[in-house]
């Protein structure tokens, strides 16, 4: 275990140069650069104040940082998922040529995803100052902890899709379609109001994201740490996640190789 | 002092049988035990015992399938044997497939200093490298372009350079002698001899028995996945060549046999 950890960081340059790379490759020859990952979520967040403030007889100015929010999140979560299962895959060149510890492969792409991430949230934070006012000190601080927690789940997400897309093919495509039928479940840009007052408290509360949509979103828009309950939830999901990847990671990667 | 231990090693393989184990497999034999094809196993290598020393140059020949690049692959750690002991003390620097695993859409710059950051150097060292693997590669401005441009020529010039830049102290080499046009061949040939001078301990791999025995002091000859016969390069060489003329011709005669016999 200590061993395999000094065998990650004694690569760091390698995924650190990965990665680094896989944020300017995203945009690389487009005019707007980096702008994109600001303006799909700004696009949706328009679109969905201009349908949905209206529908659901929302406030926008409260609205537009909670839809913010939710998509920062999701397109995070989605593309993490969506891009995990090819992790192993992706890397099957470095793989056949140096035994290198496999965790770095997940975490090269969990890290430049979450780069986007911190941008998307900054302009959350902007929305969300104009839009409630300054959140405070202490909660905004409380959002470093929380992307930690929030980078844990999408390695360990990350790490079993690709893990389980080696074996099973089928997985990369199962994943497409759950991501959908997840995303109508989840509060993304609906309100979770909505849900509880239907008497569907139940789909909100065994959601494993929600969790992390509240980390999020209790400094921005309530202004106030987390609860305990969230951190709890989301502290819980996070590191059952983890053990579930670190361990099928430790069966499976002296083998995996041979599944490539 | 480095050294490699091998100790009754055994390693099979898992190959997976023509579109792999799907979901539906998974399924529909959980449930019926049927259609479920169970992976081949391949056994790769055999109850092996080796042992280089530092300062040791082997040489590992047999003809394909005999296991030299799994041996090879084993010993840097890629495959794990499936029981025996694997003692390796020093630093592996190894040479497979190295025309793979660029990133295409990185430029050469950048490659090189994936390659060599994957190779255990810092960005220290790379500095001081790069200009130099630039000029052995001869791409010059090429390098300012992405790899997916690249010719394959000049990706293993590329690959190549970058490979043997290395100061290794065990080093481990499966068929790169050949890269590049002839030009290219000769000085390759020499870089990769200076490299070979450094290394404390090496063991290649190569279907070219001349520079085999040239390169190397001992040379192993597997078959089967185990060791034949090991000793004395020019000796093994010999004793190869001998052998693959024989049982060339004793292949002939069978198959006229088989044949003769079939009518």
């Amino acid at each position: 275990m200590k061993n395999y950890l000094q065998e990650i960081w004694r690569t760091r340059y390698f995924w650190l140069a990965l990665v680094h790379m896989d944020i300017r490759a995203r945009y690389r020859g487009s005019a707007l650069g980096l702008g994109w990952s600001l303006l799909n979520p700004i696009a949706m967040t328009g679109i969905f104040c201009v349908v949905f403030a209206t529908l659901f007889q929302q406030n926008i100015a409260t609205f537009a940082p909670y839809a913010l929010t939710g998509l920062t999140l999701w397109n995070f979560i989605s593309q993490t998922m969506a891009m995990g299962c090819n992790t192993f895959h992706q890397a099957e060149a470095y793989i056949r040529q140096h035994p290198v510890p496999m965790a770095i492969y997940p975490l090269r792409l969990v890290l430049a995803n979450a780069f986007h991430l911190m941008i998307a949230l900054v302009l959350a934070i902007i929305l969300a100052t104009w839009g409630t006012g300054f959140a405070g000190v202490l909660p905004l601080l409380s959002l470093i902890p929380s992307l930690c927690l929030i980078v844990v789940m999408g390695w360990s997400v990350a790490c079993l899709l690709g893990l389980m897309n080696v074996y099973f093919r089928d997985v990369k495509h199962l994943t497409d379609v759950g991501l959908q039928v997840v995303m109508y479940l989840t509060p993304i840009w609906y309100p979770e109001k909505l849900l509880r007052e239907k008497g569907l408290a139940w789909l909100v509360n065994a959601n494993p994201l929600v969790p992390f949509l509240h980390l999020v979103r209790a400094p921005l828009l309530d202004h106030q740490m987390p609860d305990l309950e969230t951190y709890g939830a989301a502290l819980l999901v996070a590191s059952a996640f983890f053990l579930l990847a670190a361990w099928s990671l430790k069966a499976r990667e002296p083998k995996l190789i041979y599944f490539l | 002092m480095a050294h490699i231990r091998l100790e009754n090693i055994n390693l099979t393989f898992f190959v997976k049988q023509d579109t792999g184990f799907t979901l539906k497999d998974f399924l529909v034999g959980g449930f019926f035990r049927k259609h479920y094809k169970p992976p081949m196993q391949v056994q790769a290598l055999d109850n092996l015992n080796l042992e280089i020393h530092d300062g040791q140059k082997l040489g590992v020949i047999g003809h394909n399938g005999a296991g030299k690049s799994t041996l090879l692959k084993m010993m840097a750690g890629i495959y794990k044997p499936t029981s025996g002991i694997r003692d390796v003390n020093g630093r592996i620097s190894s040479l497979f497939d190295i025309a793979l695993g660029f990133e295409q859409e990185a430029t050469g710059w950048e490659n090189i200093r994936f390659r060599c950051y994957l190779q255990g150097e810092t960005p220290a060292s790379v500095r001081s490298k790069q200009n130099e693997i630039a000029e052995f590669s001869e791409l010059g401005e090429f390098l300012d372009m992405p790899v997916r441009f690249y010719s394959a020529g000049m990706r293993v010039r590329l690959a190549f350079s970058i490979a043997t830049a290395i100061n290794p102290e065990i080093l481990l080499i499966d068929e790169v002698l050949s890269a590049g046009d002839l030009a290219f061949q000769a000085k390759a040939h020499e870089r990769m001899r200076h490299m070979i001078a450094r290394a404390r301990l090496m063991v290649m791999v190569s279907h070219d028995l001349d520079s085999t025995a040239r390169l190397c002091d001992r040379i192993a000859w597997l078959e089967h996945g185990k060791i034949r016969q090991i000793g004395p390069a020019a000796e093994m060489v010999k004793a190869y060549r001998e052998w693959s003329h024989n049982s060339s011709g004793k292949g002939k005669n069978k198959t006229g046999g088989t044949v003769t016999t079939a009518a």
